[in-house]
């Protein structure tokens, strides 16, 4: 579905992203690594947003180089920013509809996605009135990610959706993301929290300094040393 | 409630339709003024809602009274259908600048439009053959001949298009890519928005709106003058109207222009010369303790006792 071939992106003179390769087919993978390892500009360059200086990025057998942002998203890639990224002024309803209103595929399934959207995440439509900037951090999550589904993705892109969560939350929000795995979405996760995003992921990648250090299954990762050492305190 | 908002609509329009009939030519006039000043505040405020602070009615205002008059003198052409040329020229100069200013962001977008008035200007001031260089130009072929009530209703009509536009924009789809390139640009685009399609459409409307005022204001009076069409009055005084009215909606700006506009005849009646006194400080009270402008303060106001009386 997506492959990324021996991408390399630069910030001026440095160098953040080194030769990445990596792929993505009808499954959930996971980027690990600490601050600074260079996964939130792996997504952004995915998206348009960042353009790399070398290297191939192709969905479903089309390069995605030379499109803008909005047009790799209407190809069907939603992206979660780090944050959520939410309209605080917006309602929570509004927020959703942003997610399917420029993607024509999904407009015209809008109230369908709404029904899916609120099937995974009641709390939203018991707030669906309410503005957006007025929720707590964890429902504020939940909307982005809600607004991401509206968009009818097949590839779901979260950037450390737990970040600023506290651990119940993180615990509901990556059995929500479960769910949504089964709904047939492929999954792209970047996130700190390896012990939660074990559970969810099929393959993942561990992301140092711009570079691939490992690349495993999520049973195989969980037994590395490397990982246990630097990402789960054993 | 439901009933209420569509008869309120529909008085105020009967009122301001039959408004030559009852009363006399002075405040027709007036209310002429107060309408083209009213637009212009509006077009404004619809750019301002993508976030782009726009400095270039002045100019757009001035370039359709040019074509307006041209139109008319030159060409011969009825004065309505060059008002129409007005605001295609205006538009069509907007959709070509926009291309190559709505890259730029914040201050950089609000002082290239501000330099446009002057650029065209310059031009227009230079063009000696086709625009009668500094001395300016006049057409004795005016719109509807004076008859000032043919041209309230004109100007009136103008007027309810551009509300009915402005409340098109904040209605249906093109809000929400107008709210949300005012609120992210770069979470905007992720959902799938062509942000610069947008703006470029919003910059021409806008424009399209000044270049009609711009040609109905030159040729209700059959002349324009490099100063006078490109002054700074067509751009400061729909902002002020805007800011005192509330931005980010369509009310704001028409309550503004309301409140402005007779204050200023008012207070011009009682001092001459002193009313610009009086009226600055009016802009400066409401932009110090009514930051949303008087409808955000009506709205304001409305809300909090909803919710006093909901809390008894």
């Amino acid at each position: 579905m997506l492959e990324v071939k021996n991408l390399n992106v630069s910030y001026g003179r440095i160098q953040v992203i080194k030769d990445f390769t990596f792929s993505v087919g009808d499954e959930a993978i996971g980027f690990f690594g600490p601050n600074g390892a260079g996964k939130t500009t792996l997504i952004n360059s995915i998206i348009g947003l960042v353009r790399p200086t070398s290297g191939e990025i192709n969905f479903e057998g089309q390069s995605l180089l030379d499109r803008e942002t909005h047009q790799i998203v209407r190809m069907g890639i939603s992206v979660v920013p780090q944050d959520g990224e939410l309209f605080p002024i917006m309602t929570v309803i509004e927020n959703l509809r942003i997610g399917s209103a420029y993607i024509k595929v999904a407009r015209e399934k809008t109230s369908e996605r709404l029904e899916f959207v609120f099937k995974i995440f009641p709390i939203l439509k018991e707030r669906a009135f309410q503005l957006a900037g007025t929720m707590s951090g964890g429902q504020q999550r939940m909307l982005a990610v809600g607004r991401a589904l509206m968009a009818m993705p097949r590839l779901l892109i979260l950037d450390e959706p737990s970040v600023g969560l506290q651990p119940s939350l993180v615990t509901e929000l990556f059995e929500k993301l479960a769910v949504i795995k089964t709904e047939g979405v492929s999954v792209l996760l970047s996130e700190q929290n390896v012990k939660q995003g074990l559970k969810v992921i099929d393959r993942g990648y561990v992301v140092e300094n711009g570079a691939v250090v490992i690349e495993s299954t999520a049973d195989d990762l969980k037994n590395n040393e490397h990982v246990k050492r630097s990402y789960l305190g054993l | 409630m439901k009933i209420a908002k569509p008869l309120l609509i529909l008085i105020v329009l009967a009122a301001a339709v039959l408004l030559p009939i009852v009363t006399e030519a002075y405040f027709i006039s007036i209310a002429i003024t107060i309408l083209t000043f009213m637009t212009l505040a509006l077009s404004w405020d619809m750019m301002l809602r993508t976030g782009q602070l726009s400095f270039g009615t002045a100019g757009f205002f001035g370039l359709g009274g040019y074509t307006g008059i041209i139109a008319a003198a030159d060409f011969g052409v009825d004065p309505v259908i060059g008002i129409m040329l007005g605001g295609l020229v205006a538009g069509g100069i907007a959709l070509i600048l926009g291309m190559a200013i709505l890259r730029l962001r914040g201050l950089y977008f609000a002082i290239t439009t501000m330099a446009l008035a002057s650029v065209f200007m310059v031009i227009i001031r230079n063009l000696h053959r086709l625009t009668g260089g500094p001395s300016g130009k006049i057409v004795y072929n005016t719109l509807f001949n004076y008859d000032s009530n043919k041209v309230y209703w004109f100007m009136l009509a103008i007027a309810v298009g551009t509300v009915v536009i402005s409340e098109l924009f904040q209605r249906t789809r093109i809000h929400f890519a107008i709210d949300s390139i005012r609120a992210d640009e770069t979470v905007a685009k992720s959902h799938g928005v062509n942000i610069y399609k947008y703006l470029i459409f919003v910059f021409v409307v806008t424009s399209i709106i000044q270049g009609v005022i711009g040609a109905t204001y030159a040729l209700q009076y059959g002349f324009v003058y490099p100063e006078s069409s490109f002054s700074p009055h067509y751009l400061l005084l729909p902002i002020a109207m805007a800011l005192v009215g509330g931005i980010y909606s369509t009310i704001g700006p028409i309550l503004g222009a309301i409140i402005l506009g007779l204050s200023s005849e008012y207070l011009k009646l009682i001092m001459p010369y002193g009313h610009l006194v009086i009226y600055g400080v009016i802009i400066v009270v409401v932009v110090l303790f009514m930051p949303d402008g008087v409808y955000g303060a009506i709205k304001a106001f409305f809300m909090n006792r909803k919710r006093r009386l909901e809390e008894r």
